[in-house]
């Protein structure tokens, strides 16, 4: 260890002062950020990386339990039954929801992967300091790893959810209304929904994942704010329910919330046969394309500040 | 017993107190007002003592050719910052300390490099050797581009690349899948990682068996052996070798080497850093030698080494002081470099 900068002494030399004068230009700077467009080429160039890494730790997350993969399917059925019997049954939040079943399930499944996307990808950089010192790769692979990543392990919790809507999604509970739900091919319109709302969360969970690492206490106020997002995402109650409790002004926000958007293009497609409501389709591939941008930019500038020990 | 008091006055003072009086007034020792009177003091050379103390003679300019340079370590140094919960037995400030106490929070500054310059040509091996902890790791940090250093810049034609057994690997999944997230990893195509599989199982030495269970089942040094494997399967130009040559049993070790030999040959430039200091000897053409995070000699292996043996010596029998008399006369003999760029082509790039 090298003494500190004041108790330093400078040590008698007898060798000559060489003065080393050279042309830089063959040279670069060891560790530099690249360009932005040379960032989103090494990016693509490290793509087989970032699918290998996301899909191998997928197979790998939950081999410590006996029960296996089947805790990913388990434990978000258990939530979902839990907001249940909470609030639809005994805080009757059901109260004019048609199809209270089918909107709880796929609320709260849906926004189970949300969160997880965000909360895995903000903590991918100062979780994964090992790797990031070990191997010279574009940092950004792994933010956008631990989303895809979040992705691939909720694909049977999608599938479960889509059974789930189409045998008991109509079930009619007291006081509720119900109509019919069926497979049609509105169904598909969940692809193109899921693949906007990976990449507004890859774009949140970018800027998170720099300013987690940059100061490790932002992770607290993570949690903290998908909670808040969770109960202002229309999860497991409709909107109408903040208009009738007099807060008229949360209506517009709510639906310039991507999660908001996310939630109600599915259900209007699988629970109500629509399309989805054009200004939900907008305003959700405005925050995709914006988040992403941002979010890659956004990280790109903190390149640099990555490796460092903490 | 109390002091007795005494009306002497130290000399100084009475200057002092009688400077207003006519005839000290003459003999003030001010050249400048001693030059006025015609004492001809004008003609003493004024010598500066803060900008060049006698030991330092003119600095030689060395022009070196861009051609032939390969790495470039301009003033670097590193002081890390670490979150520590103890922060606050150091803190002199009162209410800082409380504060730092009750938070358990703070930041440990960690002085781990001092300035190091050098410049370093293609084809040349270059041996860093140091006792434990001396900044060795820090400084193959700063040339990996890993950690940013604190001042100065690191320049070099390509992006070094370390081997060593420090590659991260994933516990959870088996030594196959390790061996392609790695490559990957390292930016080389599934194809490219394809073809580089046999030769990595060959060099780790691992049957079928182990490459299907997952790292955590491994040993240590089975581990140690396919992180060596994995690392080494790319070609750097500048490549950086840390302790590697000394993992594994007397068979690893031959392959390791053979290994080694293959890819140093291909590398434009090395860096070996080993305690071992007849490898050093054997593969080095030059050595650094840090020591308390300052560089004190960089040349010649032979006489570099000489003078780190008997410096351990020294250390390891408890002579501090005849250990602090080698630091001493080694630095001594160290002729400091100081980069310069010609105008304008200083490398701001990014490789």
């Amino acid at each position: 260890m090298a003494a500190p900068a004041a108790e330093r002494h400078d040590g008698f030399q007898l060798g000559t002062q060489r003065v080393v004068q050279m042309d830089g230009r063959r040279l670069v700077r060891v560790g530099a950020r690249p360009t932005f467009f040379q960032y989103i080429r090494d990016l693509w160039r490290f793509r087989h990386f970032l699918w290998y890494d996301s899909q191998s730790r997928v197979s790998s997350q939950n081999n410590l339990d006996s029960m296996g993969r089947v805790w990913m399917v388990v434990n978000p059925l258990l939530q979902a039954a839990i907001y249940l019997t909470l609030f639809g049954i005994i805080l009757e939040t059901s109260r004019g929801v048609v199809n209270f079943i089918g909107y709880l399930i796929i609320g709260v499944l849906t926004f189970r992967f949300i969160t997880g996307a965000v909360t895995s990808a903000s903590n991918s950089i100062a979780g994964n300091q090992r790797v990031v010192q070990s191997f010279n790769f574009p940092r950004a692979a792994l933010p956008i790893s631990a989303a895809v990543r979040e992705l691939f392990a909720t694909v049977p919790v999608f599938v479960v959810m889509a059974i789930l809507v189409l045998v008991i999604g109509d079930f009619h509970i007291p006081g509720a209304i119900s109509t019919d739900v069926s497979l049609s091919w509105h169904w598909l319109l969940f692809f193109p929904v899921i693949a906007l709302a990976l990449m507004v969360m890859t774009g949140l969970g970018l800027i998170l994942a720099r300013m987690v690492n940059a100061h490790n206490d932002v992770k607290h106020l993570v949690s903290i704010g998908t909670r808040i997002w969770f109960y202002t995402s229309a999860v497991i109650f409709s909107v109408d329910r903040f208009a009738e409790a007099g807060a008229d002004w949360v209506t517009p926000i709510m639906h310039h919330n991507p999660a908001f958007c996310v939630l109600d293009i599915i259900r209007d497609a699988w629970l109500y046969d629509g399309w989805g409501e054009p200004y939900r389709w907008i305003v959700l591939a405005a925050w995709g394309v914006g988040a992403m941008l941002f979010g890659l930019w956004f990280f790109w500038r903190g390149e640099e500040t990555y490796g460092r020990e903490r | 017993m109390s002091t007795p008091t005494s009306n002497y006055t130290p000399r100084r003072a009475n200057w002092l107190a009688t400077s207003n009086s006519g005839v000290e007034e003459n003999l003030d020792l001010d050249p400048e007002l001693l030059d006025e009177s015609g004492y001809g003091f004008e003609e003493i050379e004024e010598i500066h003592w803060d900008d060049a103390p006698f030991t330092h003679s003119a600095p030689v300019v060395e022009p070196v050719d861009q051609n032939k340079v390969s790495v470039v370590v301009d003033y670097a140094s590193k002081i890390y910052r670490v979150r520590s919960g103890n922060e606050h037995f150091k803190s002199k400030k009162r209410i800082r300390k409380q504060v730092q106490r009750v938070l358990g929070s703070g930041w440990a500054e960690i002085p781990a490099l001092e300035e190091v310059s050098f410049v370093v040509n293609r084809g040349e091996t270059v041996g860093v050797i140091g006792t434990n902890g001396s900044g060795k790791s820090t400084l193959m940090k700063l040339l990996t581009g890993k950690v940013r250093p604190t001042t100065g810049e690191v320049y070099a034609t390509s992006t070094p690349i370390m081997l060593g057994v420090n590659a991260a690997l994933v516990k959870e999944i088996s030594g196959r899948e390790n061996i392609k997230l790695g490559c990957l990893a390292m930016g080389l195509s599934p194809k490219q990682a394809a073809e580089k599989y046999d030769m990595i199982v060959e060099l780790s030495g691992l049957d079928e068996d182990a490459l299907n269970m997952p790292l955590k089942a491994y040993s240590s040094g089975m581990a140690a052996r396919l992180q060596f494997a994995i690392a080494t399967s790319v070609d750097p130009d500048i490549l950086l070798i840390d302790e590697a040559l000394n993992t594994g049993d007397a068979q690893f070790r031959a392959r390791t080497k053979k290994r080694l030999d293959q890819v140093r040959s291909q590398a434009g430039c090395v860096f070996l850093v080993s305690h071992s200091l007849g490898t050093i000897k054997q593969m080095c053409t030059r050595v650094i030698w840090i020591e308390q995070g300052r560089m004190l000699a960089d040349g010649d292996p032979e006489w570099v080494c000489a003078q780190y043996e008997e410096y351990t010596d020294h250390k390891s029998n408890g002579r501090m002081r005849s250990a602090q008399i080698v630091y001493d006369r080694t630095l001594l003999k160290l002729a400091p470099v100081q980069v310069e760029f010609s105008e304008g082509t200083r490398p701001t790039r990014a490789g």
